[in-house]
């Protein structure tokens, strides 16, 4: 299981529920790593992904669960520890920005290893960090 | 001015407003949060209030975007700023200069300790990305740095971004609340409600806290000083742990260095002014 994930500069991901930002150009890439994988997420981050109906998507309330291996889950404000042990890779992306947060990112980045990183620029967003670990 | 002539001086603008069909312009009247009802600052920028609900009324749920702001009082001092924000009030050219306007508690002081150094900033109630407004001083408030960046900021992020992203609008409300006839706000209520989705995307009511750690302010008047045993910081060396990719820098124990990549890690021990004047910025949640 590969969950990707939106943090803001103190790592925060979510506000009273709600997601902290959003960028079109960030679910294009996304969308780009599918690569004939499983992409799922849940109904709430669904609803930002409409816009590109084709997408192969799985929707399911407990997708953390049921993800097999190899598999990418779009993640917003669901803790990530209670499923530590099946993690296979981290995608981080970077707002590079400031905003309110209650939820935050779980794992300890310091026990994975930085394999790749880029920027890009966003549709909203000045720049963007990509970053994918492994355990 | 006179006492009488003072408390004339709104009641007569409020009858020319009547009289002349402008009562549009000004925003609905609105009762903010009583400061007895917010708790004591405890380290945190801003805390919920009316647990994240704003206080909009259903007809004010529009899809025409709309701006308005509060004449000043009799002090001088601004009241609440309304706007539905809709990508159409937002600016397309960079903000021009608002160092003409002097409000309510205007103080130019300096202390080390303070990121950019000067205490106070002349703070937007909405913020220019969202609506535009430069010098307009029934929009700008006095405000220390902290209230600016590390309170209102991300909150005006929040919603920019939502607004850019989905071209919906946004219901935003920015009130300062003054204790008595003190100069200088207290704090900001702000609230906000996204409108075509009901809320989905954007809903929150919190207060701010015009405060600066490390510095006593005197509210009445905007006077201030440096607490007792606080130090401004200069010379003084202490072990930071710095953000290379973000210009973060943070306290080791920090929350955030723990999510940091590795690559992007640095310690650093030495005073936080000169990080600032190498271009890094405090992390928002240690405030180091």
């Amino acid at each position: 299981m590969i969950p990707i994930l939106c943090v803001d500069d103190s790592g925060g991901t979510m506000f009273n529920h709600r997601r902290q930002s959003q960028d079109r150009l960030l679910r294009q890439d996304v969308l780009a790593m599918v690569h004939g994988r499983r992409l799922w997420m849940n109904a709430y981050s669904l609803r930002q992904f409409q816009s590109q109906p084709e997408a192969p998507i799985t929707v399911d309330e407990d997708f953390l669960a049921k993800a097999g291996p190899g598999e990418l889950c779009f993640v917003e404000g669901l803790p990530l520890l209670p499923h530590m042990d099946r993690i296979e890779a981290v995608i981080l992306y970077r707002w590079n920005r400031r905003y309110p947060a209650d939820t935050y990112f779980d794992l300890p980045l310091s026990t994975y290893r930085l394999r790749e990183t880029k920027d890009f620029p966003g549709s909203s967003h000045k720049t963007i960090t990509k970053e994918i670990y492994t355990p | 001015m006179k006492p009488l002539q003072k408390r004339l001086v709104p009641l007569l603008l409020l009858l020319c407003l009547t009289l002349t069909g402008c009562m549009d312009l000004l925003p609905p009247e609105h009762t903010s949060v009583s400061l007895e009802d917010v708790p004591a600052y405890a380290g945190e920028p801003y805390v919920a209030i009316d647990d994240n609900q704003p206080d909009f009324s259903e007809e004010d749920l529009t899809t025409e975007s709309f701006e308005s702001y509060s004449p000043l009082d009799s002090l001088g001092r601004c009241g609440a700023a309304y706007a539905n924000v809709g990508v159409d009030l937002m600016p397309t050219e960079e903000r021009g200069s608002i160092g003409q306007v002097q409000p309510s508690g205007w103080h130019t002081v300096k202390y080390d300790c303070v990121d950019g150094k000067y205490l106070y900033n002349r703070c937007h109630l909405i913020g220019y990305q969202l609506t535009g407004e430069n010098a307009n001083e029934e929009n700008l408030i006095t405000g220390t740095r902290y209230l600016n960046v590390d309170g209102m900021l991300p909150f005006e992020n929040l919603v920019a971004d939502y607004v850019q992203e989905t071209a919906n609008h946004v219901l935003y409300r920015v009130t300062p609340v003054f204790e008595g006839d003190n100069l200088l706000a207290s704090g900001v209520q702000m609230e906000a409600l996204s409108v075509e989705d009901g809320g989905e995307g954007i809903c929150f009511n919190v207060y701010v806290y015009n405060v600066q750690p490390g510095v006593v302010i005197d509210y009445a008047t905007g006077e201030s000083a440096l607490e007792d045993g606080a130090t401004a910081g200069e010379g003084e060396a202490v072990t930071y742990i710095l953000n290379t990719s973000s210009h973060k820098f943070h306290y080791p124990d920090c929350s955030g260095v723990a999510n940091m990549s590795e690559a992007n890690k640095e310690t650093f021990t030495g005073s936080r002014e000169e990080l600032i004047a190498q271009g890094y910025e405090p992390c928002g949640q240690c405030n180091p």
